[in-house]
């Protein structure tokens, strides 16, 4: 469980096995739903993940992998590749600036 | 749960084989691009290619087609490992490891020339024999797999330990002659052990390979590739051992191989897709369509991962669709030229050979129909589906995957439960 302060995200990073496939797929949907916000969306390996993201969305599977390589940063573990209801929470949260638990 | 930890060091066993396959992975995917560009022109050019099929001249292939040709063999035998080695020092040490990385490698490939290996003979027709010059050996992606990173790793240990030792204004001197001198240090060494021993191990899977082809074995295969496929070692093992494999195959004189299509064939995760949207649990079946899209077409696999996940007993459905694709391509004797990624129907129609496209189409169909069939009647054709699941939302689904997967953390083994 992690802390997430919506109005400090300014880097996002979806992260997958390899930062070429699912992760880039992701990355384009939730730049167009964040595009007012002005945050950076980014998308990496995860055993990339870079060190100055403010929250990390990756699938449960890979959840374990990306708090090894950065523990300190948040990270959002989720089921489906769309429509999840863990990031559409991270989502709203950053564009209302509220706070969420993860 | 008292012994309970966060697994915060990401230590658990799946993560550590997904880390190494990651590892292997990392080093073949970067370089995807250049597979498809060996697979394309191959696909195009060679004498059973599309042009000369079209053109009715497979037995006298048009000259613009010879001319051009002569890109496949050094494309694959050559450029491919050489990247790979690169890639592999690159990663463990920027554009310094990488450099000395593709040098040991060329030692590691030059093995068979240097030293006259002559492989295991699997038809006794043509006699084997040792190749006389670069353009007669075959790709040795294992070789790359271990002087790249390796070489990189010593010069980076090197560099470490002389680091603020260096006079100054010696320091290019130190830089470009340590590099040199641990590159062909190590090329050597790839030389006369590590592609001697590589060059072994590969003929030993290519003969281990070939006799499950032959026994009409491989469809077993399938029974470790779709579960390990849903925990997301997909990239792992098939760029990490049946891309390589596979590779060195397709330099043969076949010209494809069936290695390429054994996890990348889009119809077991489509079958499954088909099975959820029609029996699935109410909530999700919404998801579906779009995810099928994005499967089929995009080759993106990732994406039908989590729904086999929420029901584990369709890994069966999922091992029942692939293994029918496999048995219809060793049947047949079906292949691809190259890497099929993304696993999309359009990547595997692109690198199909000319006589192929029609049989593997049928195989991809035919998984599809298996996983979609065996997956329904494990659903129990939307019978199963009590109260409790319809009024079961998918965040409620999710919480209690994440309580399996805590549940799971002190066994990973049980991760497959999960």
């Amino acid at each position: 469980m992690a802390t997430i302060d919506g109005s400090n995200v300014k880097k996002l990073i979806v992260a997958c096995d390899a930062g070429m496939g699912s992760s880039v797929m992701l990355a384009s949907t939730l730049k167009k739903q964040l595009a007012k916000s002005g945050v950076t969306v980014e998308h990496s390996p995860v055993a990339h993940i870079p060190a100055d993201a403010d929250v990390v969305v990756t699938q449960a599977s890979l959840a374990e992998r990306a708090r090894g390589v950065v523990p300190d940063v948040p990270v959002v573990p989720f089921q489906l590749f769309m429509g999840d209801p863990s990031v559409t929470k991270v989502v709203k949260a950053i564009l209302n600036g509220e706070t969420v638990e993860v | 749960m008292s012994d309970y930890t966060p697994a915060a060091t990401g230590s658990g066993a799946r993560a550590r084989v997904q880390r190494f396959g990651a590892f292997l992975a990392g080093m073949v995917m970067p370089n995807l691009g250049a597979f498809i560009a060996f697979g394309l022109v191959t696909a195009l050019f060679i004498p059973t290619g599309w042009i000369n099929t079209i053109a009715g001249t497979t037995e006298n292939p048009l000259p613009i087609t010879v001319q051009i040709g002569q890109l496949v063999g050094p494309l694959i035998s050559i450029l491919l490992p050489l990247l790979i080695g690169y890639t592999g020092g690159k990663m463990v040490y920027e554009t310094r490891g990488a450099v000395v990385g593709a040098v040991a490698t060329l030692g590691g490939m030059l093995s068979p020339v240097a030293l006259q290996l002559v492989g295991i003979q699997l038809n006794a027709d043509e006699p084997a024999a040792a190749p006389e010059n670069i353009a007669g050996i075959a790709p040795n992606f294992l070789a790359a797999f271990i002087l790249g990173p390796l070489t990189a790793l010593l010069l980076k240990l090197w560099d470490r330990a002389i680091a603020g030792k260096v006079k100054g204004g010696f320091e290019m001197l130190v830089d470009n002659f340590s590099a040199g001198i641990i590159g062909g240090a190590m090329a050597v060494l790839g030389l006369y052990v590590v592609g001697w021993a590589t060059f072994w191990v590969a003929q030993g899977l290519g003969a281990a390979t070939n006799a499950l082809v032959e026994a009409k074995l491989l469809p077993l295969v399938s029974i470790i590739v779709e579960p390990a496929k849903i925990l997301f070692l997909n990239n792992a093992l098939n760029h990490g051992v049946f891309t390589p494999l596979g590779a060195e195959q397709a330099a043969g004189e076949a010209g494809k191989s069936i290695l390429f299509m054994l996890e990348s064939n889009p119809g077991p995760g489509l079958g499954i897709l088909t099975a959820m949207l029609l029996f699935g649990p109410r909530a999700i079946r919404p998801t579906v369509p779009a995810a099928m899209v994005v499967h089929f077409l995009g080759g993106i696999h990732e994406i039908y991962f989590p729904y086999v996940l929420m029901k584990p007993i369709l890994v069966i459905a999922a091992i029942a669709g692939g293994a029918t694709g496999v048995l219809w391509e060793v049947i047949w004797g079906l292949g691809l030229r190259a890497p099929a990624s993304p696993g999309s129907v359009i990547a595997w129609i692109l690198v199909s050979p000319p006589d192929n496209v029609l049989l593997n189409l049928v195989g991809i169909v035919l998984a599809a129909a298996v996983a979609a069939l065996v997956g329904s009647a494990l659903l129990k054709f939307g019978r199963g589906e009590s109260a409790a699941d319809e009024a079961m939302n998918l965040e409620a689904a999710q919480q209690k995957s994440a309580q399996n997967k805590a549940q799971s953390k002190n066994q990973p083994a049980a991760d497959a439960a999960s």
